[in-house]
């Protein structure tokens, strides 16, 4: 054993290392400048046939091994994170699925041209309320003929916009848990497909990440990728070798900070010699070697292991956590190497520094990967402690969802439907202030989000402001990115909370952030074209349309000319929120009054929380008193 | 002297009053007494339904030989062994040494648990077992956790009597009167009755509803339940109270006030709250003084009001001691679908009103109005303004059905 590569493996790094540094490292400044999606160099990388490395020839693939892939990730990631990830995401996430739970067809259909670079792939699990714990999953599929129906959304998801096929997870089965999860292959361009916010990240800019959001998506039930109920087992497995990819990642930014630094040091002079030369430098370079020479065993053992059939999730995540921690640690010391100089924009360092630090975070925080290396130590930890008690309230708490959707009318009659129930809660819209009053002393708001277009579509929110009498606010990309109104009139947790009575969003999603900003809003008025953006489930009111329709009507139907001044706010009441009967059935025992509430479970006995009374063993007994499961009645 | 009366065909009561016991199970008190009943059946068998608290058992034995009248005692049911009504079994077995002990498993262990000699004097019966005494046939339905696990009722079609055990008890001696129609209940013995059940029986409402589901379907003439009197008239009238006690559906819009005060001040916020809760038009309203109101009295009320108003001092960081001790058996017998007003005192650092609201969240189906009243030590104008939100907010929660 050398822990050496094969000569093919070493001609196959030259050739990836050559292509990095004469095709991507002149342009990635400027890819991490303008958050800039690398088209080109993705044509380019397909004609190398770099887009399917780790796949049979047969399915359009490269027909090389799992370590070539992770060669190729890590000498991209050696030049720009951002052109590496997009490789990884691709390879191992939104390609590898197919090939391991997909039919022949679906293979044919999606796999080959996956596998040739002609298609771009993506993978969505990560939802608001499901990261490390997929159980959370809210996106839901309905069989309704030959069709699923697919509604909710993903964040975060890598190449999402420009990915031509995407791996979706969404739940089959309700309320059990990941057990109900399936995995279906979702097309771009679909009839209700559409995506979200490009995230302004810190790093990786040269990969375009993005929400996608499914609004009553047609998916061919022939699209399943395996069974129902197969999704989590589909995603973490897929995960696992994505850890790979993310792996290598983390070591091509390490390495090439490593590099630049090493350089660096041996030209800059202070007292008198190079800084390599000062003792505390030298170290420096030394542990940072180390910690890469150490990285790189693992993440090649992993890949390894993989291409040999043998269990690799353990060593993958392995793998991924150190290596990403000790990028981390060797960004830092690089940039500390390079000074001042290395803190400045446009040096590679920088750059380095922003990208490294996703990392320890995506496709399996580091956290989750100590969980998944402890459980394969350990075993299986008891679930006892947290009871998955998942609350069904919105973000902004009990609300009207009075939502007024095309079959309710025209719009003007939606619209006066709206301003019929508000005038019945008490609103007064002969009075009105300032649309320039702060966001936390207004006691009206009309906010814009994304929806509302190019900037010339903001005179339409202004207009509206002024006819309820109301202040004019945004939601945090309005504000921070497109820069329509000023930073501290964005609404949100991290900016500005409303404590007012009116609170009208016009396109506006309903970021768990901004919820969060609006929760004490006495009345919630949402319009949105997406009848499934979170914000109705958070609103008292609402209308589904587009902007430029339902504003100037609704701003026709409240103008009454010049307002008066507003009288000192009072808050308008909001309905009280009712505490609501228990998720599952209780059952009390004829023997002693016991109470079996499913929640809880019975830990003393392995019953773990959520087991609901019917899936108790049948020889489950009352813990307190010894009665048999057919001697409990329904609480 | 015997005391005994006619309860209809061939059945007599025979069981006797006490006016000295101050606490009923050592815990509840009773300045009314209580009656402790038990029945004789004289048919071609003579057989006696359940016995007495050892404390009358004088009285007791000459009623039973009064109506025996010189026959010996062929069986004794056993409906329920809690010791106020099986304490004389073992009296009855030395007096009528050829009597046979009719129950179930569970209460024929319970017998030898508490050392009866009843050995080859049992006969065990269960679920819808019938028993023939000449022109009387009995019918044995179990009532588990009614509000012990071995309890049964016994019902003759024949005359429809039901003996419903400890159901349909309350606490009051009869003092001469037997039947419901002798005394006016809704106005003397309803509070009784209520508090008797809900402090004792409160806890097991889905076991007393699954007992009313099987009565529903008797032809019931009489109840005679071991306490209190025997229901002959107006049978709908006490199994509709049952129906909304074990539902834990309120019997009236109202608010309970419960206040916890050392010195006076939350006291005269309680008082506050009241009258504020009279201006909008909430009269029907009571206030309690958690510190000198026996805690049975304040969960007889939780279960009849519609709402409740928790008003706490903070004590060692906590909540008062008395109030504490209201919670936990608020959720000890399974309190809920109630809406709860909170207001909360604390002179340095005052934590009850969370304490309270997160032990609330605790229990099922209670909805805390989110108006909270917070002083510090004494009630200033601006708390005043939010008594005021509390008061109408409360109006406003009365409108809301929580029962679902």
């Amino acid at each position: 054993m050398m822990y050496k590569l094969t000569p093919a493996q070493e001609d196959f790094r030259l050739k990836v290392r050559e292509f990095a540094e004469s095709e991507v490292k002149p342009i990635a400044f400027m890819l991490d400048q303008e958050n800039k999606f690398p088209d080109e160099i993705m044509a380019k990388m397909k004609k190398l046939g770099l887009m399917g490395i780790p796949y049979d020839k047969k399915y359009g693939g490269a027909g090389l091994d799992t370590l070539s892939y992770a060669i190729a990730v890590e000498e991209l990631s050696r030049i720009d994170g951002g052109t590496g990830v997009i490789l990884s995401a691709h390879t191992s996430l939104g390609t590898w699925p197919i090939l391991k739970y997909g039919n022949e067809k679906q293979k044919e259909k999606y796999l080959k041209p996956l596998a040739a670079g002609e298609k771009l792939g993506a993978f969505g699990l990560t939802e608001p309320n499901a990261g490390s714990d997929a159980g959370g999953t809210e996106t839901t599929a309905v069989l309704e003929g030959d069709h699923y129906i697919l509604n909710g959304g993903k964040i975060f998801i890598t190449n999402g916009g420009k990915a031509d096929t995407y791996i979706i997870f969404a739940v089959t089965t309700p309320d059990i848990g990941t057990k109900g999860i399936s995995a279906f292959i979702v097309e771009n361009g679909w009839d209700g497909f559409t995506f979200g916010d490009h995230y302004d990240k810190m790093g990786i800019r040269s990969s375009q990440t993005s929400e996608l959001i499914f609004n009553d998506v047609k998916v061919p039930k022939e699209n399943l990728l395996g069974k129902e109920g197969e999704g989590f087992k589909i995603a973490m497995s897929t995960l696992d070798g994505g850890r790979i990819g993310i792996a290598s990642q983390a070591l091509g930014i390490a390495q090439g900070a490593y590099e630049q630094a090493l350089e660096y040091s041996k030209e800059r002079i202070q007292f008198g010699k190079p800084i390599c030369q000062q003792q505390i430098i030298a170290f420096k370079l030394a542990d940072m070697a180390t910690k890469l020479r150490a990285a790189r065993f693992l993440v090649y053992s992993a890949a390894e292991l993989k291409d040999n059939h043998e269990n690799y999730s353990c060593e993958a995540a392995m793998a991924k956590q150190y290596t990403s921690d000790v990028c981390l640690e060797i960004v830092n010391d690089a940039l500390q190497i390079f000074g001042g100089n290395g803190y400045l924009k446009g040096m590679e360092i920088e750059r380095a520094y922003r990208d490294a630090k996703i990392c320890t975070i995506y496709e399996g925080t580091n956290e989750i990967q100590r969980v998944v290396i402890a459980s394969h130590i350990i075993g299986k930890m008891p679930k006892n402690e947290a009871t998955v008690k998942r609350s069904h309230m919105p973000i902004t708490g009990v609300r009207k969802k009075m939502i007024l959707k095309d079959k309710d009318g025209t719009i003007e009659e939606r619209v006066n439907k709206l301003v019929e129930a508000l005038k019945g809660d008490g609103y007064d819209f002969s009075v009105g202030i300032d649309i320039n009053t702060p966001i936390i002393d207004a006691e009206r708001v009309v906010s814009a989000g994304k929806g509302i277009g190019s900037k010339e579509n903001m005179k339409l929110i202004e207009d509206l402001a002024k006819a309820v009498g109301a202040a004019v606010g945004s939601s945090r990309p309005v504000a921070e990115t497109l820069k329509y109104v000023p930073l501290n009139r964005y609404v949100g947790m991290s900016g500005q909370k409303f404590r007012g009575n009116l609170y009208i969003a016009c396109g506006i999603s309903g970021a768990i952030q901004h919820l969060k900003g609006i929760k004490e809003a006495s009345t919630i008025v949402a319009i949105n074209n997406n009848p499934n953006a979170k914000i109705f489930k958070n609103a008292d009111y609402g209308i589904v349309g587009d902007l430029k329709d339902v504003l100037p009507v609704l701003t026709a139907a409240l103008d009454n000319g010049p307002k008066k001044p507003a009288p000192p706010m009072k808050k308008i009441k909001r309905a009280i929120p009712v505490k609501e009967a228990p998720r599952f059935k209780h059952y009390v025992c004829d023997g002693c009054g016991y109470e079996y509430d499913p929640e809880i479970g019975d830990p003393d006995n392995e019953i773990y929380p959520v087991t609901v009374f019917d899936n108790l063993p049948e020889d489950w007994v009352c813990p307190e008193c010894g009665e048999g499961k057919d001697q409990f009645i329904e609480s | 002297m015997y005391c005994y009366r006619k309860v209809t065909d061939d059945y007599y009561w025979v069981g006797a009053n006490d006016h000295r016991l101050s606490l009923f199970e050592n815990i509840y008190p009773i300045p009314r007494g209580i009656s402790y009943n038990s029945y004789v059946l004289l048919d071609k068998k003579t057989v006696l339904f359940d016995t007495v608290d050892w404390a009358v058992s004088k009285q007791f034995i000459e009623n039973v030989k009064a109506v025996l009248n010189g026959r010996d005692l062929d069986y004794m049911v056993i409906n329920h062994m809690e010791p106020d009504h099986c304490a004389n079994i073992e009296e009855i077995l030395l007096r009528f040494p050829n009597v046979k002990i009719i129950s179930t498993e569970k209460a024929i262990l319970f017998m030898h648990q508490f050392g009866f000699p009843i050995d080859g004097k049992t006969q065990i019966v269960k679920e819808g077992d019938t028993m023939n005494f000449g022109k009387h046939t009995v019918t044995f339905v179990s009532a588990p956790m009614v509000h012990w696990p071995e309890a049964m009722v016994t019902f003759d079609a024949k005359s429809g009597v039901l003996f419903s055990a400890d159901a349909f008890g309350t606490f009051g001696a009869l003092d001469g009167k037997l039947f419901n129609d002798e005394v006016n209940f809704d106005r003397d013995w309803l509070d009784d009755a209520r508090r008797y059940y809900t402090n004792i029986v409160g806890k097991y409402g889905p076991h007393v509803q699954s007992l009313l589901k099987k009565a529903g379907g008797l032809d019931i003439k009489y109840i005679c339940p071991l306490h209190g009197p025997v229901w002959r008239s107006n049978l709908a009238y006490f199994l509709d109270k049952y129906d909304k006690w074990s539902s834990y559906t309120p019997e009236e819009k109202g608010v309970m006030i419960a206040y916890a005060s050392m010195y006076g001040d939350t006291e005269s916020a309680a008082q506050i709250l009241a009258a504020k809760l009279a201006e909008i038009g909430v009269t029907n309203t009571v206030l309690h003084d958690v510190s000198n109101t026996d805690v049975s009295y304040l969960i007889s009320d939780t279960f009849k009001y519609s709402n409740i108003v928790l008003a706490s001092v903070t004590y060692n960081l906590g909540i008062y001691p008395p109030m504490l001790d209201f919670l936990n058996d608020m959720k000890a017998l399974n309190v809920q679908k109630r809406a709860v007003g909170i207001i909360e005192n604390g002179s340095w650092a005052c934590t009850s009103g969370t304490l309270m609201r997160k032990f609330l969240d605790d229990m099922k189906q209670m909805t805390v109005l989110d108006e909270q009243v917070t002083m510090a030590s004494a009630l200033n104008e601006s708390a005043l303004n939010d008594v005021d939100a509390l008061a109408g907010r409360i109006k406003e929660s009365m409108e809301l059905d929580l029962t679902k």
